[in-house]
């Protein structure tokens, strides 16, 4: 299609409806009344939640600390327990990276801010990964996405919110969600009772300090080199026809942020979340969280494309463009696979005990969570999206979308709560209305801000490209 | 009606028609073989003699005459073997991936570069085939119902998986690169004047007639083979990788290893490619189809997985400081600092570094400055299977056992016969089937219209 006929192609202007303003204000409010009610129960059995969810694995060990164990003091109290165990071939609970499952006697507070800490790094991921995603598309000199530029230009503005939240968090709680950082502030000499030589050795990385430099620096490089970008994008608009040197800036700029992004994501990766395991690693995890976001990006964008089609914008952007996204969402959904499986099948293979406890606590202490996690990221979108017809339907889209958006949520969630609070833990009306929260939020503050420039980046020297654009089959 | 971006370079020079490209293309296969070819199919004949005299060396004496021991049990060999299999990662990507991501510039170097791809899992092979020692019983890797007792092959083992993903890879290259010939054997079957040489085209053209309904189905096929080897690009060299992460050894075990081999591999196969067309290019005067603009994507893919290889050293040593584990802290300081630091600063230097220069668009355009710049990514590769298997093998957990290792001169020279199998077969391709895919070059000319 489009062949052999003129496609004319005019600016186009959104403006917020107040029908998708109220849907935005809608979600906020649930997430904040969800969370409310999450919260106030969680006030109501706070002080039975620990031991009420203990498992018989663990039960011995926090019936012989309980006298002792005060929030902040169990785990010197836990660790200092050296007198030999008597359980014949049962494993030594007190002995190893398990010990640090121990201490479950977070305050409550914790569960909101580990929440927070969830949706803050899910957001700031995929306007990251938006960000990526757009860069690569001038990198590669793609052409077939001119059309829809605009949106990533928008997801990426968003990258402040996020980071700012993630700071907060950090600076309000960092010593009951990092497992470290509570041990850090101990101040443990090698002869004390309860010190950690692994622990101690990976201070150099694992220290408050680079906790918030990281993500605070870097992030704000980023974000500078995505404000460049956007505005080079702007000032292309309204520069003659025909002059690509706001094109070839942007390649520059997009290069420079491809390599800084590429060499650097990592880091926050493992600061925030690997360490939430903080005995634990596993090299590929950055990749793993890359992915994770990179193709819930690309989701989220799909979704707010055919959404701004429904309400009849977006006249140039065809099924071919939706197709494509589709298949990008469905290579990437087996992408996730694949690097999912690396990460489980080494541990699963080579049973090092360091590396195995994160496996298992996942798969025995939240099997159903474990299922979920790979039914809802690989099985649901894989079978959802193989067929042609499927990545040019938008109603199968949207839904396969939104199922895939919360599954990679509830993937990141189940990274960071088994590491936190240990076994026991579900998904409540707390973990519902944060993320409705921030996904109000977040639609709100990308639609406003695709009110702010033309829809169509009509002076791209690509878009006459991807205007006529065709998969081909 | 073409909607092509102004901007875009074209990917044909010089103003070619049609008939043009067949007459360019054909024109090796028609005439008489060059004096270059000549010389560099002897050369060719030379290393391959270098190959049968080191294999029938190693088969009349025995395994023994290889250095590697009791601690160093892989050498030499499982780093030609990876190498290799590395190598034959780019054809792939080039004709499935970059098909699915039409990319266009891939049509006139997918046809060498699988080629390449066939040759370089032939050469591949040679290692595991050969390291077995009796090698006769060789096909007992295979899950055949057997009267061999007890025996059965063990189906947790991941050299056991490099059997099932090389031979699929092997098969469906194969397979791919000749569906994609078809046309062009047609071509070449209706252009030849011999009686024995139609016979024989004709009979590989499969009866091609060229019309509507065939080309359909051609490029159906074409399709759905590509979806086919895309997960193959990815396995082949993930199954490669867990030969080693599967195990417990410092070094080897790290979750990094399918994605980071998975790139390792396309940047090795990439520098083959430009090695080979660089010079392809030169010698049969093939500057308007494999241009200037194929030379920087193929650089700027050199850059970005060198770059990702790069992302995974790093990764791997910070991890290893990371963990805690004094046996992976010690793997790698021992593999930068130890007895074969040389070996692990070429990798650094030839890998991550090198090809940084790409960044500059003199070098990504400069055709002698590419061919060296591919050799050196060759080396570099080759270094970093060397580091993997030898410095982790080398020193274990018992001191007792510790050696160092170096290939004897059978290692070296089955090593170097593996070039003369390579090239042996690149050059009688290149004089027997078009190098170039004439049928798709043709699609993609400016002037058809």
């Amino acid at each position: 299609m489009g062949h052999g006929h003129h496609i004319e192609i005019k600016q186009e202007q959104y403006t917020f409806s107040p029908k998708t303003k109220r849907f935005t204000i809608i979600l906020m409010v649930l997430g904040l009344v969800l969370a409310g009610i999450g919260i106030a129960n969680l006030n109501n059995d706070s002080h039975s939640t620990a031991t009420e969810h203990k498992t018989e694995a663990n039960a011995n060990v926090h019936d012989s600390h309980g006298k002792d164990a005060s929030a902040h003091g169990d785990h010197a109290a836990a660790a200092s327990h050296d007198e030999p165990a008597e359980h014949g071939n049962v494993p030594n609970e007190q002995f190893g990276p398990r010990a640090e499952y121990h201490s479950l006697n977070k305050p409550a507070t914790t569960r909101i801010f580990a929440n927070l800490l969830v949706a803050g790094y899910f957001f700031l991921m995929i306007s990251l990964a938006a960000l990526f995603w757009y860069a690569i598309q001038y990198v590669a000199n793609a052409g077939w996405s001119a059309a829809i530029k605009r949106v990533p230009e928008a997801v990426m503005t968003f990258i402040p919110v996020p980071l700012i939240v993630i700071l907060v968090v950090l600076f309000l709680d960092k010593n009951n969600i990092y497992h470290w950082a509570h041990y850090e502030h101990l101040h443990l000499k090698p002869e004390d009772a309860g010190y950690d030589k692994i622990l101690d050795g990976k201070s150099g990385f694992l220290n408050s300090t680079l906790l918030f430099a990281f993500p605070a620096i870097l992030v704000t490089i980023w974000y500078l080199l995505s404000r460049k970008l956007r505005s080079l994008s702007i000032q292309e608009d309204s520069a003659s026809k025909g002059d690509v040197s706001f094109f070839k800036k942007s390649i520059r700029y997009s290069a420079t942020f491809a390599v800084i992004f590429g060499f650097t994501i990592s880091i926050i990766v493992w600061l925030l979340i690997m360490s939430v395991d903080s005995h634990w690693y596993s090299t590929i995890f950055g990749i793993y969280n890359f992915i994770t976001h990179w193709v819930s990006a690309i989701t989220i964008m799909a979704i707010i494309i055919l959404y701004l089609k429904k309400e009849g914008y977006f006249g140039i952007v065809t099924a071919e463009h939706m197709h494509d996204l589709g298949k990008f969402m469905f290579a990437f959904t087996v992408f996730w696979a694949y690097v999912w499986l690396s990460q489980y099948l080494l541990i699963w293979y080579a049973q090092i005990p360091e590396e195995m406890y994160y496996y298992q606590i996942r798969w025995e202490e939240y099997h159903y969570n474990f299922i979920i996690n790979f039914a809802l990221c690989f099985c649901v979108p894989f079978l959802g999206l193989l067929m042609r017809s499927a990545k040019r339907n938008p109603v199968v889209m949207t839904v396969i979308g939104i199922i895939l958006i919360l599954g990679h949520y509830h993937d990141v969630w189940f990274m960071v709560f088994p590491g936190v609070f240990g076994p026991g833990m579900q998904i409540g009306l707390l973990e519902i209305g944060t993320f409705l929260f921030f996904s109000g939020v977040f639609l709100f503050w990308v639609f406003t801000a695709l009110t702010k420039r033309g829809l169509i980046a009509v002076n791209h020297p690509y878009l006459e490209e991807s205007v006529y654009h065709d998969t081909g089959v | 009606m073409i909607h092509d971006s102004i901007i875009r370079d074209r990917l044909v020079t010089g103003d070619k028609t049609a008939a043009d490209v067949t007459r360019d293309i054909a024109r090796p296969i028609l005439n008489k073989p060059s004096t270059s070819w000549k010389i560099g199919f002897s050369l060719s004949i030379v290393f391959l003699g270098i190959f049968v005299a080191s294999l029938f060396y190693t088969l009349w004496t025995g395994i023994g005459v290889w250095n590697i021991n009791k601690s160093v049990m892989w050498g030499w060999d499982i780093t030609n073997f990876v190498f290799w299999v590395g190598i034959g990662h780019a054809g792939t990507l080039i004709s499935a991936v970059l098909l699915l991501f039409r990319q266009k510039w891939r049509m006139s170097i997918n046809r060498s570069a699988e080629a390449m791809t066939i040759f370089a899992v032939v050469c591949a092979a040679m290692f595991p085939v050969f390291h077995m020692g009796r090698v006769w019983v060789g096909y007992w890797a295979l899950p055949l119902p057997n009267g061999f007792g007890s025996l059965w092959v063990n189906f947790n083992s991941p050299l056991l998986w490099d059997v099932f993903a090389i031979s699929t890879y092997f098969s469906v290259s194969l397979l791919f690169w000749y569906i994609g010939l078809i046309p062009d054997i047609a071509t070449i079957r209706d252009k030849v004047k011999g009686k024995t040489e139609k016979a024989i085209y004709g009979f590989f053209s499969m009866g091609w007639t060229g019309s509507t309904r065939t080309w359909a189905r051609y490029e159906l096929v074409s399709l759905i083979l590509a979806g086919l080897s895309t997960p193959l690009v990815l396995s082949v060299h993930t199954i490669v990788s867990t030969d080693f992460a599967t195990s417990v050894i410092p070094g080897w075990h790290t979750t990094i290893f399918p994605p980071y081999f998975v790139a390792g591999a396309i940047f090795s196969g990439f520098g083959m490619v430009a090695t080979l067309l660089v010079v392809a290019r030169k010698v049969m005067n093939y500057e308007n189809y494999i241009t200037i603009g194929h030379l920087d994507a193929m650089t700027k893919i050199i850059m970005v997985t060198g770059s990702i290889v790069g992302i995974a050293y790093l990764t791997e040593f910070f991890i290893a400081w990371y963990s805690g584990v004094e046996y992976e802290q010690y793997a790698f300081t021992n593999r930068a600092f130890g007895p074969y630091w040389w070996a692990y600063w070429s990798m650094m230097s030839c890998n991550l570094i090198a090809p940084q220069v790409f960044w500059f668009r003199w070098a990504r355009t400069t055709p002698w400055f590419i061919f060296i710049m591919s050799i050196v990514v060759n080396v570099g590769m080759w270094f970093e299977r060397f580091v993997i298997i030898v410095t982790s093998l080398h020193r274990d957990y018992l001191p007792s056992s510790w050696v160092m290792y170096a290939g004897s001169l059978t290692e070296i020279g089955l090593f170097l016969g593996t070039f003369g199998i390579f090239f042996t077969c690149f050059f009688l391709f290149a004089k027997f089937l078009p190098v170039i895919n004439m049928a798709e070059v043709k699609s993609i000319l400016r002037n058809r219209e």
